[in-house]
């Protein structure tokens, strides 16, 4: 069944998403919509997100800013259409909880996000390992994802807390942490240090740091960063018997290199005691196949009826509580965005 | 089809080229020239690759112990031109065990027989697929059976060592304990190169096996640089034990010959380097452009870097294998 599809937000991830459907073979893009036309585009465009309706889309693809995300994904569910949004799920839980609200009312219609790092190859291969239960129960997991910074940082729209919600953490650790919870589930207990060192002439952070844990004692720490000035993304899992670890992952950059699984299992001596510095067995992963996974999971989803595992609103509300506690566990930052959000309140 | 890299301290060079690696070279040797001139042994001429089956008149040949090897020019495999029957094989081996005194095993042996076990492990788990009983084969090498170990590290698996004894051309023995035991694995991890016929091997194990059956191979390389630039010149070069030295291209044509699914490919040899830089080191009259100087001046971290960019680049001189019948 091909499913006909309107992409709102016509940006760097809307044509990800509509290449990835046009392999996939299943969707038709119908329209486009974004605040220009672009002439090359290769389906019709609109400048007017309502307009898109009027093509008849069984799909909306929402590749908006995090503020105009629950709008654009309550009026499609609204109507009655299949939802894919982008993450971050909006700027705060509030907006996860308005368009779950929607997705209930919506009965039968799929919403997914999008929280592609899940569906990686290196990721999933070492969930596998740890499902497989021969690693044993999980203890700990450390994850560092950053950046240094980008182009126009300070005029990107991600770094205006108005319109994203917050800086590094909600744009790119929001991913880490949603591996956290998907290997761990739930933290309860969060603690942090969330700072603005070099890019200040935004109002929100370039660097969080967060030590977790949940009710079962699992304990994740994570370092989010807009000053790493060497592009990283390293996940570390250690467990009863041995590790597994991620480093780099596949971007549209290349930047964080290729992605690589390391994983090993303890040696053990006569005793039981583990032999310092196991045999590691380390698989490289080349081609970036997560945008064709997801799709191929929401096409599964609106034609199958297949349960989502991968970007459910539950997932996604559970990790936007998560970069709040984080916010919200440093006092200093706490009241920083307090500060700014009077000020923001004052020029409204 | 995924190809994984070993990652693990390089062993010492005397592990190869020690006082009793010396001297089971010397007792492999004298086997070898013994059954040369016993003139009831049958040797069976082959005529072409053992691996990919490219005509033997297509290759290059040399000798070590006055035994005539072939490197395929279609495949890189390297073949002795004749070979005993595997009974008499087997006979030798029994031979060798006999005389050896029990000993404990080095750290170093155990630390391989664990790699094999959490290879099962971690494959296991990659498959999604429980393999709960292995068959290890060991039928032609004198490789302890570590039942010990196997209790500690095999995270609760079944593990049977199939017993020695000799065996015929067919394999008669192996195809009826794989059939009565119908494992969900079948682990051979220094069989391939030692014996007669390693097709017939092959399609012994896949006949007697059920469909599904997960099958680890190792084998020497001949791919691997350590056989590239030493050839048979190569401490662990024992006629004897490398009458098929198979390369990646060939054994992936022979395994797909026979009718296995490639599910894994890896050279996780880890001696290249150490066999190289000693023989360099102590030969300085070679002279071959770049590898001399390279090794003279090599320090331990240098041979750690070569030896990973070799299996990185499926070029060390250990294959493995992970196929699926």
């Amino acid at each position: 069944m091909t499913l006909r599809v309107a992409i709102i937000g016509y940006g760097k991830m809307g044509r990800i998403r509509h290449e990835a459907m046009e392999r996939h073979g299943g969707f038709q893009v119908v329209v486009a919509c974004d605040t220009t036309i672009c002439p090359d585009a290769s389906c019709p465009m609109v400048t007017d997100p309502l307009a898109v309706y009027d093509y008849d889309p069984d799909v909306i693809v929402c590749s908006v800013p995090n503020k105009m995300i629950p709008e654009v994904v309550c009026t499609a569910l609204a109507r009655g259409k299949h939802v894919f949004s982008e993450k971050p799920p909006g700027r705060n839980s509030d907006d996860v909880r308005r368009m779950m609200v929607a997705e209930h009312a919506a009965g039968d219609r799929v919403l997914k996000f999008g929280f592609n790092h899940r569906v990686h190859d290196a990721i999933e291969e070492a969930k596998k390992l740890i499902d497989a239960g021969t690693m044993g129960e999980l203890y700990f997991m450390r994850g560092v994802y950053g950046k240094a910074g980008g182009p126009n940082y300070a005029q990107n729209w991600r770094n205006d807390p108005a319109q994203s919600g917050g800086g590094i953490l909600i744009d790119q650790g929001i991913h880490m942490l949603d591996l956290f919870q998907m290997f761990a589930g739930r933290f309860e207990d969060v603690q942090s240090f969330v700072q603005r060192n070099f890019w200040t002439d935004v109002p929100v952070e370039d660097n969080a740091f967060a030590l977790m844990k949940t009710a079962k004692g699992i304990v994740a720490s994570v370092h989010s960063s807009a000053t790493q000035w060497q592009h990283t993304f390293r996940l570390e899992l250690y467990l009863r018997n041995g590790f597994v670890s991620v480093d780099g992952i596949l971007s549209a950059s290349g930047s964080y290199g290729t992605e690589v699984l390391t994983v090993a299992l303890n040696r053990l001596d006569e005793g039981g005691n583990p032999i310092p510095n196991p045999e590691s067995q380390e698989l490289r992963f080349t081609e970036d196949k997560s945008w064709d996974k997801e799709i191929a999971e929401f096409h599964d989803a609106v034609v199958e009826n297949k349960p989502l595992c991968c970007g459910t609103s539950q997932q996604a509300l559970d990790v936007m509580e998560l970069v709040e506690a984080i916010y919200a566990a440093d006092p200093e930052w706490s009241q920083t965005l307090q500060q700014h959000k009077l000020q923001a309140d004052r020029v409204e | 089809m995924q190809t994984p890299v070993f990652l693990d301290h390089l062993p010492d060079f005397e592990t190869v080229a020690g006082e009793k690696p010396a001297k089971y070279r010397l007792t492999r040797n004298k086997a070898l020239l013994e059954l040369m001139l016993d003139c009831e042994t049958v040797w069976t001429q082959r005529a072409a690759c053992p691996a990919c089956g490219q005509d033997l008149s297509r290759s290059c040949n040399f000798s070590q112990t006055l035994l005539e090897f072939r490197r395929c020019a279609g495949c890189n495999t390297i073949y002795a031109q004749r070979v005993p029957d595997q009974k008499v094989l087997d006979h030798l081996r029994l031979q060798i065990m006999r005389g050896e005194k029990p000993e404990n095993p080095s750290k170093d042996r155990e630390f391989e027989f664990t790699s094999l076990m959490n290879w099962v492990s971690l494959t296991e788990a990659r498959l999604q697929r429980r393999l709960d009983t292995v068959v290890d084969i060991r039928f032609v090498s004198q490789a302890p059976g570590w039942p010990e170990t196997t209790h500690r590290l095999s995270h609760n698996r079944k593990w049977d060592f199939l017993p020695l004894h000799p065996e015929n051309n067919e394999f008669d023995d192996m195809r009826a304990y794989l059939a009565r035991t119908a494992p969900s694995a079948v682990l051979m991890p220094a069989e391939l190169d030692r014996v007669a016929d390693p097709e017939a091997l092959m399609q012994a194990i896949k006949q007697s096996v059920a469909p599904g059956t997960v099958i680890f191979i190792a084998s020497s390389c001949a791919d691997g640089l350590e056989y590239e630039v030493l050839g048979a010149d190569s401490p662990s070069f024992i006629p004897l034990d490398r009458l098929t030295v198979f390369s990646i291209k060939g054994f992936q044509a022979l395994s797909k010959k026979v009718g296995f699914s490639i599910l894994e490919v890896s050279t996780p040899g880890r001696l290249d380097a150490v066999i190289l830089d000693r023989y360099f080191k102590s030969t300085e009259t070679t002279n071959i452009p770049f590898w001399s100087g390279f090794f003279r001046e090599a320090d331990s971290n240098r041979l750690r870097d070569l030896q990973i960019l070799l299996q990185r680049s499926l070029k060390s001189g250990i294959l493995r294998f992970v196929l699926e019948a």
